[in-house]
């Protein structure tokens, strides 16, 4: 199979790291990761003019974003500990952050179905929360899903993987079938895993098929996936890999069995997220730690996105 | 008994080693914003993860006063003996009326959300002063209802007395926390716990303040940081910081430590003879006995 090598080039630049992405229709958000107090922000990429704006200040260490069905649009705080919606008002409003009456961890990654539902991973974090630390953690880091009550319309949450210790970031197929689970923990004899769990009827996972598993070389622990979705054919794409070993700084294409359909060279180390975005969703977009934002017009796939 | 450290001759003078120390009230999960009124012999205090205001009378015991609270932090009463509250989760200043109706006297600032009221200190002509960090918005279990940060600022603002203006008095200091004024009320204190720091400013006849200046830094091996801050008749000022509470005398030279296991976060004098001495951690109130009394809030 022969593929064109994608051409990323850098459209943006942020001072902190660079996280989240989420195509509202017209431009592309993306969120600046800042540690501290009055930092951190969304911006919006727009690429008909190339120029970048500020869409939301104070967001701190807000990592996944995602719109959800409704146009709403979700974020992971991952230094509060919580889900957020970003309201249209600009104000910004707690989801719900207890399970069975216990404070979750530090969430990252996010993906909606087609029923709102929010699937979001909760890994410890090595990251500190704000704060005094008075509230313990979890005993388990799990994939959770936040979805409404049908009655009284509260967010409530539900604990859906029983078998992850660092789960970093979900995708679910277009047919909210398959949930993907990318279990990265990047230290020293950690799993760094591509996932791929069977969602039953009943709405519970099956045991997961190992798609992939990232190696090591004589540097050390290949740094797993940070970032993930699927494209409209429901293959998956990833962000993985970093300049200290292994191949390097990479976006991989899997097909849902896992074969890897194609592999780019990320011309920026450290890449935290990717999505699809443009007209048509025909481009990529990868973000990074080093705070870029990079584009690959007419990557040959197309995206879903459920931005409005 | 109280346990104290880096003592220095002064120290004896306010505080006495041999001194009671009991536990009056202990399962907040976050215990702050203690304050005695004088009026009924009462003692308030508030869990502010808890969303409760508790009150202590001797021979009473602990009730709840106030759930939900807002998950209300600072309290102090103004010149007509009513409840001022630093809101906190509320992100508002609010009052409660003789009556039990509550009032709000800030939420807005220059037409925009303030953080959240962190602390609160009312000065003898009727004007409030709080400090507005933002740790509602961003804390883990002391969300605010919206968690939006609006103020490109976090500073110390003054109600005037008529709480008709609200004016920001203070906006250099990172994380503006604890405040009190000195008893001659010439000089405001304002902690910040990010830098470990008091800083005085000269309060100007308008109520605004001069610049500041760096009075005490607080140093510390042990957890604790600058929370809640109180001044006694004499001017030396009680700071929360590492291993417990820390005594400061007016030229800014600490005197000594009182040593606390748990994590203190405010004190308050109270009693007829403003020298009990009461102190909140997360999960308790203590109170012991002090030889000079506090500035008493109303």
């Amino acid at each position: 199979m022969t593929t064109t090598k994608l051409k990323f080039e850098k459209v943006a630049q942020v001072a902190g790291a660079a996280g989240g992405l989420a195509w509202d229709g017209i431009g592309m958000l993306f969120t600046e990761m800042v540690m501290g107090m009055g930092g951190g922000s969304i911006r919006r990429y727009n690429p008909q003019d190339g120029s970048t704006s500020l869409f939301r200040k104070y967001t701190v260490l807000t990592n996944g974003i995602a719109f959800g069905p409704d146009g709403s649009l979700y974020g992971c705080q991952e230094s509060s500990r919580r889900v957020v919606r970003f309201m249209d008002d600009g104000s910004t409003t707690l989801t719900e952050c207890q399970i069975n009456g216990r404070y979750h961890n530090q969430p990252t990654k996010l993906a909606l179905d087609a029923r709102g539902r929010i699937w979001f991973t909760d890994p410890w974090s090595t990251v500190r929360s704000f704060g005094p630390q008075f509230v313990p953690y979890l005993e388990h880091a799990s994939v959770l899903r936040l979805e409404r009550d049908p009655q009284r319309r509260l967010w409530e949450i539900k604990r859906i993987t029983f078998d992850t210790a660092a789960p970093r970031a979900v995708a679910l197929s277009p047919d909210d079938q398959t949930l993907y689970v990318a279990e990265t923990d990047n230290n020293p004899g950690g799993l760094r895993e591509l996932r791929a769990y069977p969602i039953q009827a009943d709405d519970t996972l099956g045991p997961y098929r190992l798609l992939h598993s990232f190696g090591r070389d004589y540097r050390g622990e290949q740094r797993g996936i940070e970032g993930m979705c699927t494209d409209s054919a429901g293959n998956l794409v990833a962000v993985a890999g970093s300049n200290k070993c292994g191949p390097g700084p990479l976006l991989y294409v899997f097909s849902p069995s896992g074969a890897v359909l194609e592999s780019h060279a990320l011309p920026a180390d450290l890449p935290m997220n990717c999505a699809f975005g443009d007209a048509g969703l025909g481009s990529l977009y990868v973000t990074t730690a080093g705070g870029e934002l990079l584009r690959a017009r007419d990557c040959g796939r197309t995206g879903r996105s459920f931005g409005r | 008994m109280l346990e104290l450290d880096l003592e220095t001759p002064g120290l004896s003078r306010l505080l006495a080693a041999d001194a009671p120390l009991d536990r009056i009230y202990h399962g907040m999960t976050f215990g702050e914003g203690p304050v005695w009124n004088r009026r009924d012999d009462s003692f308030l205090w508030v869990d502010i993860v808890g969303d409760t205001i508790y009150r202590y009378r001797k021979g009473v015991g602990t009730e709840v006063l106030i759930h939900p609270s807002g998950k209300a932090n600072g309290m102090t009463f103004d010149r007509q003996g009513r409840l001022n509250i630093a809101g906190w989760a509320s992100r508002s200043v609010w009052r409660v009326e003789a009556d039990g109706t509550v009032t709000t006297l800030a939420a807005l600032y220059e037409g925009k959300k303030i953080n959240s009221p962190n602390d609160i200190v009312v000065k003898s002509d009727g004007a409030i002063y709080f400090t507005d960090s933002p740790g509602a918005l961003y804390n883990p279990a002391m969300a605010a209802e919206d968690l939006q940060q609006y103020l490109d600022f976090q500073g110390v603002f003054r109600i005037s007395p008529d709480g008709k203006k609200i004016d920001v008095v203070v906006t250099d200091v990172v994380y503006p926390n604890g405040l009190a004024f000195t008893p001659d009320e010439k000089t405001l204190y304002v902690n910040c716990t990010r830098k470990s720091e008091i800083t005085a400013y000269d309060v100007k006849a308008d109520g605004s303040m001069g610049p500041g200046r760096l009075f005490h830094k607080l140093t510390g091996p042990e957890p604790g940081i600058a929370d809640g801050m109180k001044v006694d008749t004499e001017g030396n000022v009680y700071c929360t910081g590492p291993g417990g509470l820390h005594v400061i005398d007016p030229t800014g030279r600490l005197l000594g430590r009182i040593r606390f296991a748990e994590h203190c976060t405010n004190m308050a004098f109270g009693g007829a003879d403003g020298m009990d001495f009461y102190v909140t951690t997360y999960t308790s109130l203590f109170r012991t006995r002090v030889q000079v009394p506090g500035v008493a809030v109303w």
